[in-house]
């Protein structure tokens, strides 16, 4: 030893030197703790988490399909207005240009009575029938799309406004099957929200669990680390890293498997879609959402962490 | 300057570690405290590494009063300090290189200078050769040495030793003590907790004898046979 009697300060280094030397030796203890002393222990923890947080992101998968699935369905809000069968093409357009004119209204499209019945005839059944007539019965139509996030209340107020016109015969909206599909998906969202907090506090407690039972197992180290003069901070930081370990782990388990669900989902929904003879794919979750996944995570693992080393491992006198 | 000034402690139980100890030592001083167990040696050691606080009276260290330091105020305090404890208290999951290193991490220093330093304080225990083993493949003694390396490897001003050849054979102890001594002989304050009386005379430095609390003799170096 030298003959020295100061004890070792690292007075030639900053501050934020000796921080970020710390925060390594933090990070890397951690990653020894979990990873090289009790890997099974680690993985089988973050599956647990994994599958609780692929949960929510399920449910996430299938309402953003459903919502996608009740606008290729026609639900995608065109209002169908029927004019009067004496009803000139001239008076259809003039009306036409004037419902465009509205600020609930995002386009109006005109389908003459030759088109209607076009259509009419492509659907089986109806062809014969349609070629005894003398005449083409069908009127006038404009299909009525009102503008984009205008809620089902309004859309049922515009659909009683039209039905007042004097052109106007008969106004088709269906309502009863937009609101329930609105109340359901809502119903959806609501239950989604409700399980993603469930799940984000019980992952809270499962890492704090966690994190607490390793405390306990190293109250020797911990009580050479206090008596060796290190500050409550350093004491707590290689088990707040622990938490944000289990977080991210869970987090990327959670990705996997939903990368996995949608695999294995996308050739029947495909199929389904066929049958009815569309061309829908299955949609999966958007990258950013996949990308924040195992971020949040992370950061609920940490936050977990630290409300129980804030409790435990808040003093300086060892336990 | 360690000084205690009537210093008292009475346990939450009702237990009186200490009555009205009064004693100084001298920066550099190596000092024995001695005792029959439950005289209130490993007490006091504890309340200069702030383990505990005194339920009356003084104590200082270079004329700081260690009853009124604040709780944040605990570790830079404990970190001008070096402590041997009569059970290693060694952390089994890691080398013994990597328990030598713990007070330099704490103190920030890097990497190479942290190799550096323990690697020169296990040399000075003779244990340079088993810097990489797991300190459980170490004898006993052995392992008292690796512990008194983590004490000394930051160089601290004061090294505190609870009953340190507690577990160790005579020949083993005189080593140890020794080792102590060459600290002391480098300018580190050194206070030992010992109840062995053959090893106190062998050694021949100052010694505080304490009996149920009551500090009873105060035996300088000279006077030590």
């Amino acid at each position: 030893m030298s003959g020295s009697r100061r004890h070792t300060a690292p007075n030639r280094r900053s501050r934020f030197a000796v921080w970020l030397e710390h925060h390594g030796w933090s990070l890397k203890a951690s990653v020894l703790r979990l990873f090289g002393q009790r890997p099974l222990g680690t993985i089988m923890t973050m599956a647990v988490l994994g599958f609780a947080l692929a949960l929510p992101l399920s449910l996430w998968l299938l309402l953003g399909n459903a919502r996608m699935l009740s606008q290729a369905l026609g639900e995608g809000q065109s209002v169908g207005v029927f004019l009067h069968p004496q009803a000139t093409q001239s008076a259809a357009e003039t009306l036409a240009a004037e419902l465009r004119q509205r600020p609930e209204i995002a386009a109006v499209n005109l389908k003459s009575p030759a088109q209607g019945l076009t259509e009419l005839s492509a659907v089986q059944g109806f062809g014969d029938a349609l070629a005894a007539l003398d005449q083409n019965p069908l009127p006038w139509v404009l299909l009525v799309e009102p503008r984009s996030g205008l809620d089902a209340a309004r859309i049922a107020a515009l659909a009683t406004s039209l039905r007042v016109l004097p052109a106007v015969d008969l106004v088709q909206d269906d309502g009863a099957f937009r609101q329930r599909m609105h109340a359901l998906l809502a119903l959806g969202t609501r239950a989604l929200l409700l399980l993603a907090g469930l799940l984000g506090l019980a992952m809270l407690l499962v890492v704090g669990n966690t994190v607490r039972m390793d405390i306990r197992g190293r109250a020797d180290e911990i009580a050479v680390l206090q008596l060796a003069g290190a500050s409550p901070r350093f004491v707590r930081r290689p088990y707040l890293y622990a938490g944000a370990w289990y977080g991210l782990g869970a987090g990327l388990i959670a990705v996997a498997l939903m990368a996995v669900l949608e695999w294995l989902l996308a050739a029947p929904a495909a199929q389904l879609a066929a049958s009815y003879g569309g061309d829908m794919a299955l949609r999966g979750l958007a990258t950013g959402l996949l990308l924040t996944v195992p971020v949040a995570a992370a950061v609920l693992g940490w936050i977990g962490a630290r409300l129980v080393g804030t409790r435990r491992l808040g003093g300086a006198v060892p336990r | 300057m360690i000084r205690f000034d009537q210093v008292s402690k009475r346990y939450a139980d009702g237990r009186q570690a200490l009555s009205e100890v009064s004693f100084e030592v001298a920066p550099g001083e190596m000092v024995f405290i001695t005792g029959h167990s439950g005289a209130g040696k490993s007490t006091l050691l504890k309340l200069i590494a702030l383990v505990e606080r005194p339920s009356r009276g003084v104590l200082t260290l270079d004329g700081k009063n260690l009853g009124k330091v604040p709780p944040r105020g605990i570790p830079a305090l404990r970190r001008r300090l070096g402590m041997v404890f009569q059970d290693h208290r060694l952390l089994l999951d890691r080398s013994v290189a990597a328990n030598v290193e713990l007070p330099l991490v704490i103190a920030g220093l890097t990497l190479a200078e942290r190799q550096r330093r323990v690697r020169a304080a296990l040399e000075l225990v003779g244990l340079l050769q088993y810097e990489k083993q797991p300190p459980q493949r170490l004898s006993t003694g052995e392992q008292q040495r690796v512990g008194i390396a983590r004490a000394i490897v930051a160089r601290p001003e004061v090294l505190i030793a609870d009953e340190p050849t507690g577990n160790l054979d005579p020949q083993l102890s005189t080593e140890i003590m020794q080792i102590f001594a060459s600290f002391q002989q480098a300018g580190t304050t050194v206070l030992v907790a010992s109840h062995d009386l053959t090893l106190l005379k062998r050694m021949k430095k100052r010694t505080v004898v304490l009996d149920h609390g009551h500090l009873v003799d105060d035996v300088p170096a000279e006077q030590v046979a």
